[in-house]
């Protein structure tokens, strides 16, 4: 079989002739794969896929998502995910089996404008999407300034391993909270941390495909550029194992000596849903540079405890996920936290206080 | 339609001193609707045409959603001030019409059964029109649905050609059309060689037809390149190739 080389396509153009299993994002036509979407094709581990550069969130299985409460029912919550369907979470999942709605005050927990960190236990083409805040990290958030970006432009926020958006929480002293659906909640001390992070972000999404942006984001953020000289190369090759990459970790976290994140890892993992020619994909955007995220501290697992089985975001470059990803289908992806305080779920959590950005209202309808 | 003037000079030239086979000057701009999820703006020589794409998003109202695919719902619109006379705002038969030639023009090149339940809405505006603006308009539409990220088997480029003066002429204008002996729009997936619209508004013999028909596939190819051009030149900028990163 031929080898293919990863390239740009838009819907229709052809990626490659053969016997070649379809994966995501295209569609095969006789003997030829066709790219279905806009964004860079390659060959995986599960066949041939294109990482798509544009398009709204489609809900899959066990993404983390963050999403506001519009509505409830006698039995259940409607959360908007930022998706064309509404999810629900069922009172049973915060108020366990024995919820009555006679007895139980579902206003109490939750109320209409409430943002929350949930996961999507449950989606098919016939069903809405149901989700759950029973596990670590999920749940309320009560504080903090939501906006919205792209779906498409979360893995390229997160960057290689959790670098970009590290560097982002480090120098404005905040938190970041993100949606694998394009909702974002930033936390922080100070109202010019959240307004400079904000910043940052919306530079990412705007500017996600464009060369040295891991640099630009350093300007604009005023942090001095320490990429080691020696630290050049990192196993970009799609065949890297596990070993390969967490020697490297090590090797990184042992030579930068800041490494002290006391925010939380953004552990959002790959995922399977099961027989569908769908992944998570963690993609970085082309014409990255591979060298930065050499230069980004690695987060001490012992600081945050589920990072160990949490694979943290990567490239598909990096192949580590690739490896890692067969070992991972059903495991949870958390919204981790080294003080994991603030995002878990708090069945007593203050009521909340966050400013709906006016993002929000973006795309009303009939706009 | 009768024809009263000669609309090809001796030259060979058209009323806008095009030859038979040149087709008007194309430019496609891509994401000009920061709000759309996807959009595109169209100048197909003097026709300028903004399309908006929404979606895939809820369906209101929700009896019209499909269980098992997702419904395209499409308003072509011509602005009061497109035309040198004022046109009413109001739908017309013909904005209608060309509405349903529209969707039916994208359907076969959106993978719609991907979107259960849900509604991609596609909003053609134009702004000042110039004969053959739902050949332009079917193209912008397709730029913009690419832009939003809806999978497609391919995109779909639209171009038309028709009779003036007993010959066959590439990309009619205004004139032509209201002048000339025959308008054939043609839309086409230039990938899978498909074509999703073919409409003929005159007479043409069967040899006439063929070339009419063989020509306006050409300008779809031609117009083809244009949205290919407009799509990468947005999201990959100036490069063609993709830079493989150092090992």
């Amino acid at each position: 079989m031929q080898e293919l080389r990863r390239k740009y396509v838009i819907p229709g153009d052809k990626i490659v002739d053969g016997n070649f299993r379809p994966s995501m994002n295209v569609i095969r036509v006789g003997n030829s794969i066709f790219s279905t979407r806009i964004g860079i094709a390659e060959a995986g581990r599960e066949g041939i896929k294109v990482i798509p550069l544009s398009g709204v969130y489609i809900p899959r299985v066990n993404d983390v998502v963050i999403g506001k409460i519009v509505d409830r029912s006698s039995l259940s919550w409607d959360v908007d995910i930022n998706s064309c369907f509404t999810a629900h979470l069922p009172a049973q999942d915060v108020f366990g089996r024995d919820f009555s709605p006679a007895r139980d005050d579902m206003n109490r927990e939750l109320a209409t404008g409430d943002l929350l960190t949930a996961r999507i236990i449950a989606f098919d083409r016939t069903r809405d999407p149901m989700l759950t805040i029973q596990d670590r990290d999920l749940g309320k958030i009560p504080r903090g300034e939501s906006l919205k970006i792209s779906a498409t432009r979360v893995p390229r926020l997160i960057g290689k391993r959790g670098s970009m958006i590290q560097t982002i929480e480090q120098a404005t002293q905040t938190r970041v909270l993100i949606g694998q659906n394009g909702i974002i909640v930033v936390t922080g001390r100070t109202a010019e941390g959240i307004e400079l992070a904000v910043k940052a972000i919306r530079m990412v999404e705007e500017e996600a495909h464009t060369s040295n942006l891991t640099q630009r984001i350093k300007i604009l953020l005023n942090v001095p550029d320490t990429t080691p000289p020696q630290q050049t190369s990192l196993p970009s090759e799609a065949s890297a194992t596990k070993s390969q990459l967490s020697e490297t970790s090590n090797q990184v976290s042992s030579s930068t000596s800041q490494t002290e994140i006391q925010s939380e890892l953004k552990g959002i993992q790959e995922s399977h849903t099961e027989g569908q020619e769908r992944e998570q994909y963690n993609s970085s955007f082309p014409q990255q540079n591979p060298n930065v995220a050499s230069a980004m501290p690695i987060s001490n697992p012992s600081s945050s405890p589920s990072s160990s089985d949490s694979s943290l975001q990567s490239s598909p470059l990096e192949g580590a996920s690739e490896s890692e990803k067969n070992r991972k289908v059903d495991k949870e992806r958390s919204i981790t936290s080294s003080s994991g305080t603030e995002a878990r779920k708090t069945k007593s959590a203050v009521k909340g206080v966050h400013e709906g950005s006016a993002e929000h209202g973006k795309k009303e309808e009939g706009a | 339609m009768s024809q009263t003037r000669s609309l090809i000079d001796k030259q060979g030239r058209r009323t806008d001193g095009r030859t038979a086979d040149q087709l008007r000057e194309v430019k496609i701009t891509v994401g000009v609707v920061k709000n759309a999820d996807g959009s595109a703006f169209i100048e197909f020589g003097k026709n300028k045409i903004v399309v908006a794409v929404y979606g895939p998003r809820e369906v209101h109202p929700k009896h019209m959603a499909q269980p098992d695919r997702c419904v395209l719902r499409c308003r072509y619109h011509m602005s009061p001030f497109s035309t040198d006379t004022r046109k009413n705002p109001a739908p017309s038969r013909r904005e209608v019409e060309i509405s349903k030639v529209m969707r039916e023009a994208l359907e076969p090149a959106l993978l719609l059964e991907d979107y259960p339940r849900a509604a991609i809405d596609v909003y053609v505006e134009v702004l000042q029109a110039d004969g053959g603006s739902r050949c332009a308009g079917i193209t912008a539409a397709s730029v913009a649905l690419a832009d939003a990220g809806i999978n497609m088997r391919d995109l779909v480029s639209a171009c038309a050609a028709g009779k003036v003066d007993d010959k066959i002429v590439l990309d009619i204008n205004d004139t032509e059309d209201k002048e000339g002996g025959a308008d054939m729009p043609v839309a086409y997936m230039p990938h899978l060689d498909e074509v999703t619209l073919l409409q003929l508004d005159g007479i043409l013999t069967k040899e006439q037809f063929n070339e009419c028909f063989d020509k306006a596939i050409e300008g779809c190819r031609m117009v083809y390149e244009v949205q290919k051009q407009a799509l990468m030149q947005k999201y990959f900028g100036s490069e063609t190739e993709l830079k493989e990163e150092a090992q």
